[in-house]
């Protein structure tokens, strides 16, 4: 076959076309996507022997019956549970007025200076940014010191700690799709509800945010899930506490099919998560 | 080679990231190490140019943490083999990383040296090759940790105990005892700190040796379902008022310094890295005694330049570069020759040599269900059973 | 009605500025109750800034701004009885239309069933109850901007402004929409403000028209005032197409002094052979272009001393006195008119657009 009639072929079938151009990405994302969730769902299903860690490939139960029978689980999911829906009110709350402010009031040099400040965070490393909130909550950290200030510490490694510093971490990921999502509300929209009557709160309340709520939504899967899975701010800034993700880690060492089993906890807390904002309607507007 | 500072960053991500490579490539392709025996190789060929190294930190020092400290340039420049090292926090993360096969050598405690031969991670080591293994001591060669079935898997680096720490000024009266972290935790309630390993278990465990004897543990790594429980309730207590755990040694070195931890375990270099401006610190061994580890130079089984790791293997081994390199991490070295080279008093201070004193520290060993102390009538809790047990520690 | 008698919108010395730009410029402007009033010029003029002031969306920098009795220059929008039909409609996407023409009533507080039935209310007076339920996405553009008529009006304002609410229709559309629009406001009685850059719109919709030029008002009158009676050069050839004779042109060919303009629909063409009628201007030329435009021809004329003439040919039906076939391209022809359809503009008033 010539080239020319191998370009003639293509043109005439935009399948075969399409089904080359896709091949190299899908067969990428088959194999280190689909194929390490299913190796991971297996993986719970197995059993280990416990002095060499080799696995043993036979089906049981026990980590399934393991993990949602003892009250370890329980209370480490609810405690992952409670940082991971914190961090993301703590950031809608922060991206609503921030993203209105951004995309409705800010002049348009100012927005752009406020995009770059609220991106700036993403280009510095990860775990700078947990060892600066490390450094911030420390004894005689500046938090200790503003803290003190007005007759309060710092609050310390611990569950606090995880909020804040998780909340700060994933707050880019909440501010831009909202930011976006108040971009793509007309101006006009804002004015029309003025017009007829409604002030600045209830324009607010039903016309801007039901509008807004796909970028909240968008904003707040990624804020909920990347802090379901972590574990690092955890080992950096939360003092003696552990979460789902410390649990993986600490067992992936001794235990890989116990860990693959807890690893299935978040996914499954992810995908009734998914589930109920699918009901709300918000996805089919992303 | 980089420096501590930074290895912080470097150890985290790739830990991180090495447990997940690893997750998928063992459910993968996992089995595919046996306890086949190869052998021992019988002669050394030529070095081949380049050798990695997985140790525990302040065991492969190039100068870049402290220019004094160095005793990798001289190999490198001896040798040609150019060193890349990792550092790891804990015998799970080191065992993990071993096994990705990307090192050449491992430095291994006893919770880790069976583990890894018993996968097939370790290579088994000619020390003939190695000159010189001759002058270590008699009481370290041939042991449970490094030796099976006749076969011998390393050669034996230093040893040495996990010791109390505690701030001078905070901690009043100075202790003596790991009651500190314990019964008294509760006056320093959340600047407490402990090893973040199941294995920490087992310093519960030689706390209760000495405070509950009716419990008749008589080896920490060996404990029956009534004894474990026993030394979980006492950390589940000392839980209250831990601060933070800890792994990564730099974090606890920061934490003694800006002040959140006061007192907890820690090993003898990270005492030696405080900076006194910052904090006045003290590093004791207990009157209880303590756990304590006695690490092994090995070979993977899957490694690639071999020459170069019997070359670093007999360099480690040399008196001189032995003495260097357990005198800044703080234990005691491998061989009365080495003492020669240590400063003075080094070696008193850490009884080297001294076989009895090393009896009394608690080697780090891996739990398992056949008990370590010899009993029969009852099953012991393995390393499992305490991992599951650590986690529910910290709740 | 004139204006004086009850106004309704009164601006006295409005300015507003946006940065160096004068958009509005000292203006003073008086709207009759029950008035349709057009606001007619380019884009940039200042017309909607005019609107956008009248519903409070900008706040003048000087001057004041009346409602009725009532001064709400420093009034925010929701507090000002008027109301507006957007360029965009912009209709809420998230609400049906039955909950978008609702809208006004609903944060008014007015009661679900009552809101209901007066939205339905409103919905049949712009013919289009059987589309409630849908959403907004799911409408032509006819019938969007029939919606956001709906909505506006459902809350009775005493003004509703309309920012260029044809202008994205097709013709067709847009002229049933026009006859619309006049019907509803008559059935109302309410003031109605219109901007629109469309003369033609400007001309059959309104009761009077403004016409404005940077920030002010050139010519302020009924449409048969602006159409026939253009003040300057700007408004007549801006209102509808006109022969501009400046002075320089008049001379030569009106041997008249002054500038005028002549509609090209009050050209007369004949065969250069025919007789003028007696009393009328005449000039002779030659045919350069002839455009056929469905109801008639653009005929342009070259004259012999080189102007240039746009003449309208009507087309007549066979029963017509003069019925004809129409001149082609190359004719000779004489154009005549008679000297009362020629309009004096003022000098100096405006800046000169150029002839096109």
């Amino acid at each position: 076959m010539t080239l020319s009639s191998i370009s003639s072929t293509l043109s005439r079938r935009p399948g075969i076309r399409l089904g080359l151009l896709l091949a190299a990405p899908l067969t990428w994302l088959v194999l280190v996507y689909v194929v390490a969730l299913a190796a991971l769902l297996v993986t719970a299903f197995w059993t280990i022997d416990s002095f060499t860690n080799e696995l043993e490939r036979t089906f049981t139960l026990d980590n399934v019956r393991e993990i949602t029978g003892e009250a370890l689980y329980r209370s480490v999911t609810l405690r992952t549970l409670g940082v991971a829906l914190l961090v993301t009110l703590i950031d809608c709350a922060i991206a609503l007025p921030v993203g209105f402010y951004m995309a409705k009031v800010a002049s348009r040099r100012s927005r752009h200076l406020l995009v770059i400040a609220f991106l700036m965070p993403l280009w510095a490393s990860y775990l700078v940014k947990a060892l600066a909130w490390r450094s911030l909550l420390s004894n005689g950290g500046l938090l200790d010191w503003a803290g003190g200030l007005v007759g309060l510490g710092s609050p310390g490694f611990g569950f606090t700690a995880i909020v804040l510093t998780q909340a700060y971490i994933w707050l880019p990921y909440v501010i831009l799709p909202v930011y976006a999502a108040y971009e793509r509300v007309p101006d006009s929209l804002l004015d029309a509800a003025g017009d007829l009557g409604a002030r600045p709160a209830l324009t607010f309340r039903t016309v801007v945010l039901p509008l807004v709520v796909p970028g909240l939504v968008a904003g707040s899967i990624f804020s909920f899930s990347l802090t379901m899975g972590d574990y690092i701010t955890v080992n950096i800034v939360g003092g003696a506490n552990q979460m789902l993700g410390n649990l993986v880690y600490i067992n992936s060492g001794s235990n890989l099919p116990l860990a693959a089993a807890i690893a299935l906890i978040p996914i499954v807390v992810i995908m009734i998560y998914l589930a109920l904002v699918r009901r709300t309607g918000a996805l089919e507007n992303l | 080679m980089r420096t501590i500072p930074t290895r912080y960053t470097a150890t985290r991500t790739l830990g991180g990231a090495v447990a997940a490579l690893s997750l998928i490539t063992l459910t993968a392709c996992g089995g595919d190490s046996g306890s086949e025996s190869t052998g021992a190789v019988e002669k050394l060929g030529e070095n081949e140019g380049e050798v990695s190294i997985l140790a525990w930190p302040g065991y492969v020092e190039d100068g870049s943490t402290d220019p004094k400290v160095d005793w990798v340039s001289g190999f490198e420049k001896e040798t040609g083999c150019q060193v890349t090292s990792k550092v790891y926090g804990t015998s799970d993360e080191a065992f993990n990383l071993a096994k990705s096969g990307e090192y050449d050598v491992v430095a291994a405690s006893g919770d880790l040296t069976l583990r890894m031969i018993a996968a097939g991670e370790a290579a088994e080591v000619n020390t003939d090759l190695i000159p010189n293994y001759e002058g270590i001591y008699d009481f370290l060669k041939d042991r449970e940790w490094n030796t099976v079935d006749d076969k011998n898997y390393g050669i034996p680096h230093g040893y040495g105990a996990n010791l109390l720490m505690y701030n001078t000024k905070d901690v009043t009266p100075a202790p003596t005892s790991w009651k500190a972290v314990f019964e008294d935790a509760p006056k320093h309630k959340g600047k407490v700190t402990a090893y973040d390993s199941p294995i920490y278990i087992a310093d519960a465990a030689v706390y209760l040796m000495a405070h509950q004897p009716d419990l008749g543990i008589e080896n920490p790594y060996s404990l029956d379902e009534k004894q474990l429980d026993a030394a979980v309730e006492l950390l589940k207590t000392q839980r209250a008022s831990v601060g933070e755990y800890w792994s990564d040694y730099t974090k606890t070195q920061a934490s003694f310094e800006t002040g959140d931890t006061v007192v907890g375990t820690t090993w003898q270099v990270i005492a030696n890295l405080i900076d006194p401006k910052k904090a006045s610190v003290e590093a004791i061994l207990p009157s209880e005694g303590a756990t304590g580890w006695n690490d092994t130079w090995m070979i993977s089984s899957k490694a690639k330049s071999p020459n170069c790791a019997y070359a670093w293997l007999n360099h480690i081994s040399d008196p001189k570069i032995n003495a260097q390199a357990t005198e800044y991490f703080g234990e005691a070295p491998n061989s009365d020759k080495a003492c020669e080279f240590a400063s003075e008093g080094h070696c008193e201070t850490f009884h080297a040599g001294d076989a009895e004193y090393a009896e009394k520290i608690w080697f780090w060993n891996t739990p398992i269900e056949k008990c370590l102390d010899g009993r029969t009538d009852v099953k012991c809790t393995d390393y499992q059973d305490w991992t599951k047990a650590w986690a529910e520690i910290k709740g | 009605m004139r204006p004086t008698e009850s106004p309704q919108i009164q601006l006295d010395a409005v300015s507003k500025a946006y940065g160096d730009v004068m958009a509005v410029d000292a203006l003073d402007l008086t709207i009759g109750d029950g008035e349709f009033f057009s606001m007619l010029g380019p884009s940039g003029s200042g017309k909607t800034t005019v609107l956008r002031l009248i519903a409070g969306f900008e706040r003048a920098d000087s001057g004041t701004i009346r409602l009725g009795s009532e001064d709400v220059t420093a009034l925010a929008p929701f507090d000002r009885d008027v109301t507006t039909v957007f360029q965009d409609y912009a209709l809420f996407p998230h609400l049906n239309v039955l909950e978008n023409v609702a809208y006004g009533l609903r944060v008014r507080g007015v009661g679900k069933a009552e809101r209901s039935s007066r939205a339905r209310e409103a919905l049949a007076m712009v013919r289009l109850d059987h589309v409630a339920a849908r959403k907004p996405t799911e409408l032509s553009g006819g019938q969007r901007q029939r919606v956001a008529l709906a909505r506006s009006i459902v809350v009775r304002p005493k003004v509703l402004l309309l920012d260029e609410p044809l202008g994205a229709l097709d013709l067709k559309l847009r002229e049933q929409m026009q006859v619309e629009l006049k019907q509803i406001q008559r059935e109302l009685g309410i003031t109605f403000v219109f901007v629109t850059h469309d003369q033609e719109e400007a001309l059959t919709l309104s009761d009077r028209i403004a016409v404005f030029d940077s920030g002010r008002i050139v010519q302020l009158g009924t449409p048969k005032e602006i159409y026939e009676r253009p003040t300057s050069q700007y408004v007549a050839d801006f209102v509808g197409t006109s022969n501009v004779f400046d002075e320089e042109i008049a001379k030569r060919v009106l041997k008249m002094e002054g500038a005028f303009a002549l509609r090209p629909e009050k050209i007369l063409l004949s065969p250069a052979t025919a007789t003028a009628p007696a009393g009328a201007m005449t000039a002779a030329g030659v045919i350069t272009e002839s455009i056929y435009i469905g109801t008639g021809h653009r005929v342009h004329i070259e004259l012999e001393d080189g102007t240039r003439l746009v003449a309208l040919e009507q087309s007549r039906g066979a029963l017509h006195p003069d019925a004809a076939e129409p001149e082609s391209r190359g004719d000779r022809v004489v154009a005549s008119w008679s000297p009362g359809d020629l309009v004096p503009l003022g000098t100096g008033s405006s800046r000169a657009v150029q002839h096109r």
